[in-house]
């Protein structure tokens, strides 16, 4: 008798869970350097219209700035873990909603772009939330182009299971005048991501598929 | 294939070679491989014929418990039909028996004051004494008499005429008086029939009820006595309430599914945890929780109202604790119901809400959305269907009880059929593989056509020399 007691609590205990594992965890690092930066008010309605909407009770949205040295705490543009009261959710939405408004209009233009730092920084927001589906969408024409002086190794496991999703990448005039140099850019990218853990590095050209693409997890 | 090759070179001249060294070996070994064939096949037909035995054992087991299970049920079944018989039959006797001694006491009251008014009519005012002898004898006097007399017999007419008047004037009244009693006694006849009326009905009833318990107490003996009929009957009842069970539990399955999908979303605002159990979000399980606790009211309420019988030991409860725990039942019933209403009004502001963050996230004129919100249907609907849904699951009580005990029927019927079926197979299988065995034998026989037909040739050829050898002698001597 007691031992089957011990054996449904244990059994009760065990099923019992925190409710981050089956959380969603969302980075959208923005670039606002050169080419990139006129987008900024693009990518804000993408993410009000693509990413908030979908973002459930419980699931973290970061926006990470992604301008000449990423890896500062100061480039956090917005960080919120929704409540899980579905009314309280909704409100810290618009709050969010409208953090990501002033952002998008904010006068800022780097000099250079440092897309690793930011990326280093969102994978540490990411491992902290300790969510089921860590996600991390990049709004970038994925040039890099570190200042003198930075260094940016990431280690082997900096993006375990984290999904990269490269949103609406925006095409240089030089990879106009020959795309076999954008796409090996972009292979390039996967490649390194991948060799650092990334679970899936996707290129997403349509704004209204990332929703669709955020639910598959 | 090619390292088999004797010369890699030439494949004809390996292959040839190859072929004939498994005629000769194939050969040799004829006997051996027919002997381990045969047995393989006796082998693996007795594992099947095993198998068959076994499932049909099976099957056999599971039909015997399926008919002892029938009738069992049919056995409580007709007893609690005769006992509820019993008991209406008692009921019906304690009230009209508590009612007899006052109908009996009213019966004799009328009986008597009829019996009193029927004397009454029947008494008549005696004739006077002598009076008729006296008549006689005057009438017997001779018509040629004297005047005296004459005058005497003329004043006795008188009288008598008068006498007879007064006579005819008294019976008059004595009828009238006994019409008068004869029509007071009409309602006392009419009092006496209905009270007769009364005791038939009553005497009826019980004759029809003695009737339906004879009916059950028919069906019971032939349970009793295992009669194939009535078992079979039994089975097919049982088959039949499991179906229609099933088909309303069904219904109650899809009123449980629509009646947690109202109330789990809201159930988030009341029960804030980021917590989850076995996967599932604690409101989620909180909003489960509440319609099972629904049923499990409504289940009470069935067994405290009679319908059903889950709990032998409520049974043994008193009325007035049986009433307490009904009364707590259809309670907790009533605040379930509440609470769900509430929980849908919330729902469909929740609702509202996120569509209404949408639309402002996605840049819609907010007038827009407000239009298509303004509408109090869904609220209502959503609240009424909140209060009605949980009455209705209550009621699945009654359907799960059927299943319940249905349920056992069916299962060893269904492994009844289904063992007689794997045993059909396995007999088909046993069978087919002696002959698969038998055909491999042949093919065997086929591949080696060659060196058995050089045998059979020496062999004849052999028998032939030795024939014509014994022919030769013969004809020497």
């Amino acid at each position: 008798m007691n031992r089957a007691l011990i054996a449904a609590v244990g059994l009760f205990a065990g099923s019992c869970s925190s409710g981050s594992q089956y959380a969603q965890a969302i980075v959208a690092l923005v670039d606002v350097s050169g080419t990139y930066a006129d987008q900024r008010p693009e990518v804000v309605n993408v993410i009000r219209k693509g990413v908030l909407p979908h973002l459930t009770p419980g699931d973290t949205l970061v926006v990470i700035r992604i301008d000449s040295e990423s890896y500062r705490k100061d480039n956090v543009e917005a960080h919120m873990t929704l409540d899980v009261r579905p009314s309280k959710a909704n409100a810290q939405k618009l709050q969010l909603a409208g953090a990501l408004d002033a952002f998008s209009h904010k006068q800022l233009r780097a000099a250079h772009t440092d897309i690793r730092g930011a990326m280093m920084l969102g994978a540490e927001y990411l491992r902290e939330t300790n969510a089921g589906r860590r996600t991390m969408v990049i709004f970038s024409d994925m040039e890099e182009d570190l200042p003198r002086g930075v260094k940016r190794d990431m280690a082997a496991d900096e993006l375990k299971g984290v999904r990269v999703l490269a949103m609406n990448v925006k095409r240089l005039n030089r990879d106009n005048a020959n795309p076999t140099a954008y796409r090996a850019r972009l292979a390039g990218w996967e490649k390194q991501l991948t060799a650092h853990g990334a679970r899936e590095f996707k290129v997403v050209l349509e704004p209204d598929k990332l929703a669709d693409l955020l639910d598959e997890g | 294939m090619e390292r088999l090759y004797f010369w890699p070179t030439n494949p004809a001249a390996s292959l040839f070679t190859l072929w004939i060294l498994s005629q000769v070996f194939l050969y040799a070994a004829r006997v051996p491989v027919h002997r381990a064939l045969r047995e393989v096949g006796r082998l693996l037909g007795g594992v099947f014929r095993i198998g068959a035995r076994w499932c049909r054992g099976l099957a056999g087991v599971a039909a015997r418990r399926d008919h002892e299970m029938i009738v069992e049920m049919g056995k409580g079944d007709t007893e609690a039909k005769i006992g509820r018989e019993f008991h209406r039959i008692e009921g019906a006797f304690a009230k009209e028996l508590a009612r007899y001694p006052d109908l009996h006491r009213k019966i004799d009251d009328v009986v008597t004051k009829v019996d009193a008014d029927f004397q009454e009519c029947a008494t008549a005012a005696p004739a006077a004494p002598g009076w008729t002898e006296a008549v006689a004898a005057v009438a017997k006097l001779p018509p040629n008499m004297d005047s005296t007399v004459k005058k005497v017999m003329e004043e006795i007419q008188k009288s008598a005429v008068a006498g007879e008047k007064k006579a005819l004037q008294e019976f008059r009244e004595a009828t009238a008086k006994k019409h008068k009693v004869l029509s007071s006694m009409a309602p006392a006849w009419k009092e006496l029939q209905k009270l007769s009326t009364d005791v038939a009905r009553a005497v009826t009833g019980a004759l029809e009820a003695t009737k339906r318990i004879d009916g059950f107490m028919g069906s019971y003996e032939k349970v009793r006595a295992a009669d194939s009929k009535a078992i079979r009957a039994l089975g097919w009842n049982a088959t039949q309430l499991f179906v229609v069970s099933l088909l309303v539990m069904a219904v109650a399955l899809g009123g449980a599914f629509v009646n947690f999908n109202l109330i789990a979303l809201p159930m988030s605002e009341l029960v804030p945890s980021g917590s989850r159990i076995g996967g599932m979000p604690v409101a989620t399980v909180a909003a489960l929780v509440v319609v099972l606790m629904e049923i499990a009211a409504g289940v009470f309420a069935m067994e405290m109202l009679g319908i059903t019988s889950f709990f032998p030991k409520l049974e043994l409860l008193p009325k007035s604790r049986r009433r307490i725990i009904l009364v707590v039942a259809l309670g907790g019933l009533f605040m379930l119901a509440c609470i769900e209403a509430s929980l849908a009004v919330l729902r469909e502001q929740i609702v509202e809400s996120s569509t209404a963050l949408k639309a402002s996230l996605a840049g819609v004129h907010e007038t827009a959305v407000v239009q298509t919100a303004s509408s109090r249907i869904p609220v209502v609907g959503q609240a009424v269907l909140g209060f009605i849904l949980p009455w209705i699951l209550a009621m699945v009580a009654v359907p799960l009880e059927t299943m319940i005990s249905t349920g056992g029927h069916i299962v060893l019927s269904a492994a009844s059929g289904l063992l007689h079926l794997v045993g059909m197979i396995c007999r088909l299988g046993g069978h087919g593989m002696r002959y698969l065995c038998e055909g491999a034998r042949h093919l065997y026989d086929i591949y080696i056509v060659i060196p058995l037909q050089i045998e059979r040739l020496v062999g004849s050829g052999a028998r032939g020399g030795a024939a014509v050898a014994l022919r030769g002698q013969g004809a020497r001597q």
